[in-house]
């Protein structure tokens, strides 16, 4: 992972320039930690209020306005099971989250190192694996919409 | 276009591009360019290396085409890339369910690849644009959930079973 750098950093849209210091060591964790607070916060709601249950969040739009499912339908469900800790729950619910959580968990400690060794982004994702995750994301979308396949990736 | 870490260029040599249409055409016959000193290591996102030749071959071109936008320099880092947004175009895309999200890892693809090419203005543009459809596909998402909740809350319970 050491050539993979995530771009949480630049959330609010500037690009940090030489003339304006960069914040490093504790004071420079303000932001994943904020993160880090809020996500927890999300995933406690999330364990305690079943999303499984009807009229407990909002219908997925996609879904409601087409008939069919979207590469997040289920999501809200896979992270309910995820919070008890429920893998194979989660995963006949949504797949794709399944995989994609370790992902943003490693872009989140790799924002840690960079912010704490206070080095601005240098380096980024090679293209290409952005657009396999793309052609991922793409396939999902139909295949779980397929009905032969819905047992396996429909929530 | 010169850069805080380096020496005046006298010749006033941009940085050339590698798509740059005129890089072959050597219009003055001149012999390989002498390495220019201090000639800033563009499209090489590692540290900048001083005193080397980055593009031997290359013409001078005094007045030549200027390079669209300089990438700011982080003393002694290379150029910064722009953010992607990726993380933004992920989330977008597994919690609001909409299109939206997926124009977003378009866009953040795009990013990496232009700067990869040395294409700064480029992935700028494509940062710009990765930014504004995941903001876009959060606020609609989060508006459709607000207009759900307030639904639900006049009318009672919807009978609907599938949430997110």
């Amino acid at each position: 992972m050491s050539d993979v750098v995530p771009t949480e950093q630049v959330a609010v849209g500037t690009t940090p320039t030489s003339d304006a210091p960069r914040r490093r060591g504790a004071s420079a964790l303000a932001g994943p930690a904020a993160v880090a607070l809020a996500a927890g916060g999300a995933l406690v709601v999330l364990a305690k209020v079943d999303p499984s249950q009807p009229g407990h969040y909002p219908t997925c739009p996609f879904l409601f306005l087409t008939g069919l499912y979207c590469p997040g339908c289920g999501s809200l469900r896979a992270l309910h099971d995820l919070a008890h800790l429920d893998v194979v729950g989660a995963w006949g619910m949504n797949p794709l989250l399944v995989v994609v959580v370790p992902v943003l968990l490693a872009f989140w400690v790799a924002w840690i190192v960079r912010s704490w060794r206070g080095a601005p982004r240098q380096r980024v994702i090679p293209a290409l694996w952005i657009n396999v995750f793309l052609g991922l994301v793409l396939a999902f979308w139909v295949a779980r919409n397929i009905p032969a396949l819905a047992p396996w990736l429909a929530p | 276009m010169s850069t805080p870490n380096e020496p005046q260029n006298p010749y006033g040599e941009q940085p050339q591009n590698p798509e740059d249409p005129f890089r072959k055409a050597d219009p003055s016959g001149q012999p390989p360019a002498a390495p220019q000193y201090g000639a800033p290591g563009y499209g090489a996102p590692q540290a900048p290396q001083y005193g080397a030749p980055q593009y031997p071959g290359t013409p001078q071109y005094p007045g030549g085409p200027q390079y669209p936008a300089a990438p700011p320099y982080q003393g002694g880092y290379g150029p910064t890339p722009p953010p992607n947004y990726l993380v933004w175009a992920i989330l977008t895309t597994v919690l609001c369910c909409l299109p939206l999200g997926i124009a977003s890892i378009v866009f953040s693809s795009q990013v990496n690849s232009k700067f990869a090419q040395g294409d700064y203005a480029g992935a700028a543009n494509s940062s710009n644009k990765a930014k504004q459809f995941a903001l876009w596909g959060a606020i609609i998402g989060l508006v459709l959930g607000v207009g759900w909740a307030i639904v639900v809350g006049v009318t009672g319970s919807f009978s609907s079973s599938t949430s997110y």
